[in-house]
């Protein structure tokens, strides 16, 4: 494979019993927009916050560029140019919209803003990439859920990252916000950021990745172009079988 | 402007012993409040052992004068053993959150008191410490007055920058701000840290004045609530709010000291029911509200108050 900026391998996490994600080797290429789909409980949302740095893998390595990141705290991990938007969202409530995409700004992968007017300017750049400029000095509480996905997608964009992972920023969204965040997400990689996402929505999936990782019961079990993956049996079989079961 | 007229009182009002002593007070109680709200208030680490940091301050400092030390280098020692102390306490303290961090808090604080009061050799255990002499009034008040302008000059400094974002995130959500690249554990050491050392040098300017320290004062429970009460009257995280707390604080216990005496918890405990009830911002949101509540109702009467705030 040509340029891999993040890889996990042989990743895996155990929680008492349960084994979450087994043995999980993954690469993602610089550029690309990567989709990480699978049925629930397939250990989407572990694996994605072992990338992060939110928990520690039970196994294997997660490397940035060819270094082991593995077992930083998530700051670091932020710091080394790796953000990650929450599922749900978490906006800090009593400040601005501006304030809280400057926090990223202030913090977050270097070269670091000198100065709060410098991270103004920086979160102001992030925030009219997320069309939320005008929304600036409002309080982030005031924003309705698209508006609080894309300040999470701000804040973590205006960290500087290399990577950012986006666990499922559809959810909850209409086909017309659902479309919005599509472009931005485009957007953002035409920028020269890699993007990550886990998601749901196979057919949004379908039409943004240029690649597609899917994982079932914690392993990975097929990966590649989005039409050939979707239309895999073991994937189908994946799904419906969760399906028949719901 | 209020600052020049405070420098002048003491010159100006020589006789007014009472005013120079109330202010002397609000300073100091203004500089310990602010100290603690830059960890409590900024970023939303609630203590209820910060008389630690005061009484060590007071105790190193009444025993290093007692052995001829300078006394600028008995204050610099003061907080430098406070904000060391600090250290000790915050590594484990900060592993804990929320009200499990000011549990941990109030056990570090008793656990203080109890070695001061052991540790007869050092402290003098239960009969406490006496300095022979104090520096004249005026002079307590210029440095009690400058604790303060630096107090607050820091709690300011902080908020605005980049330092005071990363609190505010920690205050707000500690894993939001850790994925955002805010090494939360290390920001929080670093306010708990000037905290103490604020504390320390408050300790110094305490000790001269009373010119008796007790492990039962100084490290008492009832000193560590006073600097949470302060700025909860205020308002919690804003930077004039522990100055307010520190005036109507003191007011309060000087009125119940002259009458009732240990009246005051009562009414201090009445207040902060009131004031989590009824407006958590403490004076400073009722303010605010008043102003908010007052500009769109009447845009056209006159107003003359709205500019009378500092």
């Amino acid at each position: 494979m040509a340029d891999v900026v993040l890889a996990g391998e042989g990743l895996g996490k155990r929680f008492g019993g349960l084994v979450a994600v087994r043995d999980v080797d993954v690469d993602f290429e610089r550029g690309e927009i990567c989709g990480l789909i699978g049925p629930n409980g397939a250990g989407k949302s572990t694996l994605f916050r072992l990338i992060a740095g939110i928990q520690r893998p039970t196994t294997g390595q997660v490397r940035l560029n060819g270094r082991v990141l593995t077992g930083r705290p998530a700051h670091d991990v932020c710091v080394a140019g790796i953000a990650a938007t929450h599922q749900i969202v978490r906006p800090f409530r009593e400040l601005s919209v501006i304030e809280n995409v400057m926090i990223g700004a202030f913090f977050g992968h270097r070269p670091r803003p000198h100065g709060p007017r410098a991270a103004r300017e920086a979160a102001l750049e992030a925030l009219a990439v997320c069309e939320l400029a005008e929304r600036a000095e409002s309080p982030a509480s005031a924003l309705n859920l698209a508006g609080q996905k894309r300040l999470e997608i701000a804040r973590a964009l205006a960290t500087r990252p290399e990577v950012l992972l986006l666990d499922e920023v559809l959810a909850g969204l209409n086909p017309t916000e659902t479309d919005q965040t599509l472009h931005l997400v485009r957007t953002i990689r035409d920028r020269g950021t890699t993007i990550v996402m886990v998601e749901h929505n196979l057919r949004a999936v379908r039409g943004v990745c240029s690649r597609i990782v899917v994982l079932v019961e914690g392993r990975k079990i097929v990966e590649g172009d989005p039409e050939r993956v979707l239309a895999d049996e073991r994937v189908i079989a994946a799904y419906l079988g969760t399906a028949a079961h719901a | 402007m209020l600052l020049a007229a405070l420098i002048a009182l003491p010159f100006v009002a020589v006789d007014q012993e009472y005013a120079v002593e109330m202010l002397f007070l609000i300073f100091l109680y203004g500089a310990m409040a602010t100290a603690w709200n830059l960890l409590g208030g900024l970023a939303g680490q609630i203590s209820f052992g910060h008389a630690a940091f005061l009484g060590i301050g007071a105790y190193a400092t009444t025993v290093l004068l007692a052995k001829g030390t300078p006394l600028a280098v008995a204050v610099v020692v003061s907080a430098l053993l406070a904000g060391a102390y600090s250290l000790l306490i915050g590594v484990p303290a900060f592993r804990l959150r929320g009200p499990y961090f000011s549990i941990a808090t109030i056990g570090i604080g008793e656990a203080t008191r109890l070695i001061a009061l052991n540790w007869d050799s050092l402290t003098g255990g239960a009969s406490g410490l006496t300095l022979a002499s104090a520096p004249p009034l005026r002079t307590q008040y210029f440095a009690a007055l400058l604790l303060l302008v630096a107090a607050v000059g820091i709690a300011a400094w902080i908020k605005a920058s980049r330092f005071g974002y990363a609190l505010a995130a920690v205050r707000q959500d500690t894993d939001a701000a850790e994925t955002l690249g805010v090494a939360t554990t290390f920001a929080k050491t670093q306010a708990l840290f000037i905290s103490a050392c604020i504390l320390g040098v408050a300790g110094s300017v305490y000790a001269e004045h009373y010119l008796f320290i007790s492990p039962d004062s100084v490290f008492g429970f009832s000193t560590s609530i006073a600097f949470v009460i302060m700025p909860i009257i205020g308002g919690l995280g804003t930077v004039a709010g522990p100055l307010i707390g520190a005036v109507v604080y003191t007011f309060i216990r000087e009125q119940f000291a002259a009458t009732l005496g240990n009246a005051d918890l009562l009414a201090f405990g009445v207040l902060l029911i009131a004031i989590v009830v009824f407006e958590p911002k403490g004076i400073l949101g009722i303010v605010d509200r008043i102003r908010r509540a007052g500009a769109p109702r009447a845009p056209a009467a006159p107003r003359p108050a709205e500019n009378a705030d500092g």
